[in-house]
């Protein structure tokens, strides 16, 4: 179990995290997204005491807290994040980087063989990592947070440069750690990927968690469902804009245009689809509001 | 911690700088051995035809001599003190041409506290030490000769009375053990150290370049330092592997000598030498250069968190070692507490020699002394290094 009370960081004046309390049990999946520099490695840092914070606590199991060195000790070997690909040792083997952190935490050997196979590293776990590409870098520190095998596992940004076979690989094995009773808190951009395994997901925004079935709540889109128009312009949205005031219309920074209404109001569809064909934009899809589409909404 | 030591000891062993340090012991083992080391040309050396054209020469002079009233002093002096003077010279040469070293050790012992004594006591402006003594400059010749002489008459009674093998590789003090001996006199134990604050000083700071991997590590900061300190002191011990492939080289060449063999030790008390044997001095010698070790360590740990920063640990760790060049002047413990700094026992060998005593007119630059002060030096530093790491505000990373 880990608790955040009243978590507050504050930067040159500026609130990185504000008053944040909230507790995350075993057998959780944690997603914590949100563009960069809004908070999320900062969070991390202050559950690993890397960053001491302005006010607030840390709680892990049976109320261990950083009050002294000694419980920083205990409570590194409950908790670990995920290294950064570019810490790696390159004259050291990706094998010898695995039986560091699995000595360093006394966790089964026997995990470094498995973890390898399960992530199919064998072609070239045993050299020297200065060799490997990032993908090979990535999946390496991931390895090495899971040989470590703590209770709580903070990764940030773990999918970062792997291909989509390898998402898949990793997410499975989140999942089965997930069942083990692990807590893993994963800061990643890669929004489907996430939805698919996480129990719950946050958006970081002006230093609060906000839980996205909250958000969800909040904004009224709770089972909207969402026209995407591909290269849509200013023009096309103040068009839209004018001929239909009652709907929220997003021109995202990939180009498309993004048109959102109750699920109950189908027979729109049909207006909304007349006026785009009226426009020259035949091409849409339509759906339902994803985390993809909220995300965009919410940090517009 | 086993498995944290594992991991800084691997690291160590495959840092550059660190090989680099081993590479350039190991080529000057080499070096040493083979080059420095055949050129080595004592003073002090068993040289028949000097003894021979000095024998023969007063042998003439004796013979021809006429002491009578108006006989010049000096002339009667020399006709004083040749007689026994050349008594052991004989002795010398008889020994040399039957092959018998004990009795050659017994002739040279009589010779150079006899010639000491007349030199030093009877003889000053009118006898005079090996020429060799007498280089520009040296405003200490005779107390240098003086020195010398003493020492040898102990090292060879030591030889005399002892049961090591014998021969002139042994009184020429060029057998392994004996080059290790006249090493740690000189500058064996300065590279030992400098080699260790190589070791040491980037030890903690390296970290940096790896913080992620590192600062989740389940150990608190304290420990993380005594195990880097550790490993410092592992790598620096095993600088004895390098310089041992010279050690071999002239075992091969000269001998590997006898741990039995006599190793005279000045105290300035007594002003006078007693010896202890090769495997006593050795030993003495490593304890020294260990607690040295520790001392260094222990300052460079102390540096690296507060000031963070690896230049800085060499600054500190040279001014530590070289410290003594800036106020060492001969003679001057006589007037200066210098036996509390510990820069003073950098010369470790002179220092368990007594070599230190003589030039400083001091009782109290001893061994005892030594250990006291680095013991006391290491353990302020650790101290300091526990409060600060052990602070709840302190981040080393």
């Amino acid at each position: 179990m880990l608790e955040l009370k009243n978590i507050g960081v504050n930067f040159s004046g500026r609130d990185i995290l504000k008053e944040i309390s909230i507790t995350f049990q075993p057998g959780e999946i944690i997603g914590l997204v949100a563009p960069n520099g809004t908070g999320k490695s900062t969070l991390m840092n202050v559950i690993m005491n890397y960053l001491r914070p302005n006010s607030g606590k840390v709680v892990f199991n049976n109320g261990l807290e950083y009050s002294s060195k000694k419980n920083e000790v205990k409570i590194h070997q409950l908790v670990s994040m995920m290294p950064d690909q570019s810490d790696l040792y390159n004259h050291l083997s990706g094998r010898q980087h695995l039986k560091i952190y699995s000595s360093m935490w006394n966790s089964n050997p026997e995990l470094i063989d498995s973890t390898i196979k399960a992530l199919g590293m064998e072609s070239y776990v045993n050299k020297k990592t200065g060799t490997y590409s990032l993908g090979m870098r990535q999946r390496l520190c991931f390895a090495m947070q899971i040989v470590s095998d703590t209770q709580i596992m903070l990764m940030d940004e773990v999918m970062n440069g792997l291909d989509p076979t390898q998402v898949e690989i990793i997410s499975q094995m989140l999942v089965k750690k997930k069942a083990e009773g692990k807590t893993i808190i994963i800061a990643s951009h890669l929004l489907e990927n996430l939805e698919k395994y996480a129990d719950r997901i946050f958006f970081v925004k002006n230093g609060s968690l906000d839980l996205i079935e909250d958000i969800y709540s909040d904004l009224g889109v709770n089972g909207n469902m969402v026209i995407r128009v591909k290269e849509g312009t200013e023009q096309l949205k103040e068009k839209l804009a004018k001929a239909f005031p009652e709907l929220s219309i997003q021109l995202l920074a990939s180009g498309v245009t993004l048109i959102d209404f109750p699920k109950n109001e189908a027979d729109r569809l049909e207006s909304i689809s007349a006026f785009l064909s009226d426009n020259d934009k035949p091409e849409f899809s339509v759906g339902k509001m994803t985390l993809g589409d909220l995300y965009s909404k919410y940090y517009h | 911690m086993r498995a944290y030591f594992k991991f800084e000891f691997i690291q160590f062993m495959f840092n550059k700088k660190n090989i680099a340090v081993y590479v350039i012991l190991l080529f000057f083992a080499c070096f040493y051995a083979l080059k420095i080391a055949p050129a080595y040309d004592p003073i002090e050396k068993v040289d028949r035809e000097e003894i021979e054209a000095r024998f023969l020469t007063r042998e003439d002079f004796l013979n021809n001599v006429v002491l009578d009233e108006n006989t010049y002093p000096l002339t009667r002096f020399a006709a004083a003190i040749y007689p026994e003077w050349n008594e052991y010279d004989k002795q010398r040469l008889d020994a040399l041409a039957a092959g018998d070293m004990k009795k050659y050790a017994e002739a040279t012992f009589n010779w150079y506290v006899y010639s000491d004594n007349m030199i030093f006591r009877n003889g000053k402006d009118i006898l005079y030490y090996n020429s060799r003594y007498y280089t520009a400059g040296n405003l200490y010749a005779t107390e240098d000769g003086h020195y010398a002489y003493m020492y040898s008459a102990s090292r060879f009674d030591g030889y005399a009375k002892g049961d090591s093998n014998l021969s002139i590789n042994v009184f020429e003090e060029r057998t392994a053990l004996q080059t290790l001996q006249r090493l740690l006199h000189s500058y064996l134990p300065l590279i030992l150290l400098i080699s260790c604050i190589l070791f040491a000083a980037d030890i903690v700071l390296k970290d940096k370049k790896n913080p992620s991997l590192i600062k989740g590590f389940p150990i608190s900061v304290w420990r993380s330092l005594l195990v880097k300190g550790g490993v410092a002191l592992t790598g620096s011990i095993l600088t004895v592997i390098p310089l041992a492939v010279g050690f071999v080289i002239i075992a091969i060449r000269n001998g590997i000598g006898d741990l039995n063999l006599p190793v005279p030790v000045f105290s300035y008390k007594t002003k006078a030498f007693t010896t202890i044997s090769m495997g006593e001095y050795l030993f003495q010698n490593a304890l020294l250069i260990l607690f040295w070790f520790f001392m260094l360590i222990s300052l460079l740990l102390l540096v690296s968190i507060i000031v963070k920063n690896e230049f800085a640990n060499l600054v500190a760790g040279c001014v530590v070692v070289f410290a003594e060049y800036y106020y060492y002047v001969r003679g001057l413990g006589y007037v200066k507490d210098i036996h509390w700094y510990p820069s003073s026992y950098v010369q470790v060998g002179q220092i368990i020699a007594g070599y230190r005593e003589y030039l400083n007119n001091s009782v109290a630059l001893t061994l005892k002394n030594g250990l006291l002060v680095m013991a006391v030096c290491t353990v302020i530093c650790l101290l300091l290094t526990f409060i600060i790491s052990n602070h709840r505000r302190y981040k080393l990373l």
